[in-house]
């Protein structure tokens, strides 16, 4: 009997650990990592910077070249990637966030621009306000700066361009008589009508586009300088004409056939290197997706975007692009801050270095300055895409995305799919716009 | 230990001594946090903006769009796949059950294969044969059956059934193996008699399969209703929603609510509720209509 009463005590015991087991783990670990800070404010001691960010080949090698050139400065600062997709970082960042359990974050986080607001705006207290950390903001592309913005306080570091191109396929435009010159500076009509033309002597579309998917028309938007919501944050479809215009432009482009809209993004991707159609319209970053089909080096061309014809209408828009924030749980903010500062934010040398095999171009102005920047592409014809990139990014038109961005356009995207397949305009955007103002009216 | 416990209470004390580690972990770890969400759902905002609001969010049901189409969306799957997938397990059990047919071990073994294979990876793999150059069109066209691609995952009506079929092939085998293992259970000596009495196969199979197998039938039936109503992998990775979110789930709605839009975690706590809700109510109904014992 006292045996089985052990046996009792003992699998009680056990189980109790297991119950507490994970809180007194974490107790110990934030333990020696306050040490570790106390330790960290004289400024020899080793620090290690660890940072979240997603593509091996682009901004983590962006990132791993950033932290050599500051170890080569600053010896005892080491900086640590981490691989995270985009989906798991927002997700740990939210999760981490709302349970108050920020000590499992990293140092610096990378984020899309498309939820800047949203992070900065829900969790104040996570990120640190680097308005007064000695960072140039001014030296950036103003549009970029003001994404992470809030009430005046400067959150993000901003990294790569989503400045917007139009890339085409020089050869085929030249059998239905046109050339790269006749696509720049030009509106939406001239596109359509010369789409049509380039459609019915070579049988390509012009471009092509994910069905449902917001990107090209959230595009087109900025490109007039206008949004979806309005300044306050409230949902502004209806009675919106630049939206209007946008998604009567969608239409045209859909029913002539300058633009074919596929299913996912492998089917975009696809398209685009199997010359199903002659050109790609996106954030700058598309060119590494058009140069990975290396046989049409020579054939591509790289020109801005068409305008609308409202008041504000530019040439020149913005899709993706990212940004640094350094969380405000991080026991080295200061030593962060600076890094980013004297990298991203300060080192020519930097963007030169990643230019070349990653083409991470830069939203830092001085880096369109270097000689890296002035190479031609063979690729592109030998033209010098990356000076004519550089100089889009400064005419960005500035808009603010907003808390509810990814409602704003899931909204966007499901009323494009209901007009396209033949719902009246006016019956779709009410029915986008309640259904934002009720994700709204939490 | 002077005072001896009489043998009932002895055994009683040590059948809940071995219950109690299971007790304790299933409380921990499933019924903590069903109350605690319960709790979430009568709140809105997060961390120090949380403030209770009542019944505000199960009112707000009534006003979602979205909600009641992700709710219709997942009837319509639940109603189309879960009879199909039931009806077509038994049939392939009743089959495979047969002692005179060859190879029982592989053909078992390629039906129940698709339940090994993990659900983001399936639902890609249907995407991709289902695309406008996939696998399916391309077949379709040499086969002279169509002469220009169907948008499979594009247009609303297709994209469901797709949904269903992959669904199904992932599942039927699943259930198949119950079956299987439920028609041990039966007498071949019943068949035998029902045979010379001249019963026929789909006789044998009316009025001494299903109802022999009863029991097993509503256990598969909770469970893939059950499963049905929390789908997420398949719509997630098959159409992420779309058409105009025409296939989404309710579960990948909740998860929108959480992790893709501005969080709203009280109120998908509240939608959360409604699918453990319907799990509850319909799991209920099958027990009375199926379960005959008294």
């Amino acid at each position: 009997m006292k045996r089985k009463l052990l046996s009792v005590i003992l699998m009680i015991a056990m189980v109790t650990c297991l119950f507490t087991g994970c809180s007194k783990g974490s107790d110990d670990s934030s333990k020696t990592g306050s040490n570790k800070a106390e330790g960290s404010k004289t400024s020899d001691d080793p620090v290690t910077l660890t940072v979240w960010c997603w593509d091996p080949q682009f901004n983590c090698y962006a990132m791993n070249t950033a932290g050599d050139i500051y170890t080569k400065a600053h010896p005892n600062v080491k900086v640590e990637v981490i691989e995270t997709a985009w989906d798991d970082i927002q997700t740990k960042l939210t999760t981490a966030v709302t349970s108050g359990q920020t000590n499992t974050l990293p140092d610096i986080i990378l984020m899309q621009d498309s939820a800047l607001a949203k992070n900065i705006i829900n969790y104040p207290d996570a990120f640190v306000d680097l308005t007064n950390s000695g960072i140039k903001f001014d030296q950036f592309a103003a549009f970029k700066t003001a994404l992470g913005t809030v009430d005046g306080k400067k959150y993000s570091v901003p990294f790569d361009n989503g400045a917007a191109i139009t890339c085409l396929r020089t050869d085929i435009l030249q059998q239905a008589g046109y050339t790269l010159d006749d696509f720049t500076n030009i509106t939406w009509k001239e596109f359509i009508e010369k789409g049509k033309v380039v459609l019915e002597k070579t049988g390509k579309p012009l471009l092509s586009n994910q069905a449902g998917s917001p990107d090209l028309l959230m595009l087109m938007m900025q490109s007039a300088g206008a949004w979806v919501l309005d300044e306050n944050g409230k949902a502004n479809f209806k009675d919106n004409a630049v939206l209007k215009e946008v998604i009567d432009t969608y239409v045209e482009l859909v029913k002539s056939g300058v633009l074919v809209e596929v299913n996912d993004w492998d089917q975009y991707v696809s398209s685009i290197n199997s010359t199903t159609v002659a050109g790609a319209m996106n954030g700058c970053w598309i060119v590494a997706t058009v140069t990975s089909a290396a046989d049409q080096s020579g054939l591509w061309g790289v020109t801005n975007v068409p305008k609308l014809s409202n008041a504000g209408a530019t040439n020149y828009s913005s899709q993706g692009g990212s940004s640094w924030l350094v969380c405000a749980n991080s026991k080295n903010k200061d030593v962060a801050a600076d890094f980013l500062g004297e990298t991203f934010g300060g080192s020519v040398e930097l963007y030169e270095t990643i230019l070349p095999s990653s083409g991470a171009l830069a939203t830092y102005l001085p880096a369109g300055e270097s000689a890296a920047y002035a190479n031609p592409q063979d690729f592109f014809g030998g033209d010098t895409i990356y000076l004519k990139i550089t100089e889009y990014a400064s005419k960005v038109p500035q808009v603010s995305y907003g808390v509810y961005n990814y409602e704003a356009r899931d909204a966007i995207g499901a009323a494009i799919t209901k007009i396209v397949a033949g719902t009246d305009y006016d019956t779709a955007i009410g029915e986008a716009q309640k259904e934002l103002e009720f994700q709204m009216g939490q | 230990m002077k005072k001896r416990l009489t043998m009932g209470k002895r055994r009683k004390l040590v059948s809940w001594l071995f219950i109690l580690p299971a007790t304790l972990l299933i409380a921990g770890m499933s019924f903590y946090p069903m109350i605690k969400a319960f709790l979430l759902s009568f709140t809105k905002g997060f961390g120090k903006t949380s403030e209770f609001v009542g019944t505000y969010n199960y009112q707000r049901l009534f006003q979602d769009s979205l909600f009641k189409t992700s709710l219709g969306n997942t009837f319509i799957y639940l109603i189309l796949q879960v009879p199909l997938m039931l009806l077509l397990a038994l049939i392939l059990a009743s089959l495979l059950n047969n002692p005179k047919i060859k190879c029982k071990g592989l053909f078992r073994t390629m039906i129940f294969l698709p339940c090994a294979t993990s659900l983001v990876s399936y639902s890609i793999i249907f995407r991709s044969m289902f695309a406008l150059d996939g696998f399916a069109n391309s077949v379709l066209m040499n086969l002279n059956m169509i002469s220009r691609p169907i948008n499979w995952l594009g247009e609303i009506w297709p994209a469901r059934i797709i949904i269903v079929l992959a669904i199904t092939w992932r599942w039927t085998g699943y259930n198949m193996i119950f079956y299987l293992s439920g028609l041990q259970n039966i007498d071949p000596q019943v068949y035998e008699a029902a045979r010379i009495d001249g019963a026929s196969v789909s006789q044998q199979f009316r009025k001494i399969t299903i109802p022999l197998l009863r029991p097993i039938i509503l256990l598969t039936a909770i469970m893939s209703t059950n499963g049905t109503l929390q789908l997420f992998d398949e719509t997630k990775n098959l159409t992420n929603g779309g058409p105009a979110n025409m296939t989404i789930s309710i579960s990948q709605y909740i998860y929108k609510l959480s992790f893709e839009y501005s969080p709203q975690f009280g109120y998908a706590a509240t939608i959360s509720f409604i699918v453990f809700l319907l799990v509850a109510v319909l799991s209920f109904l099958q027990m009375k209509v199926g379960d005959k014992r008294d």
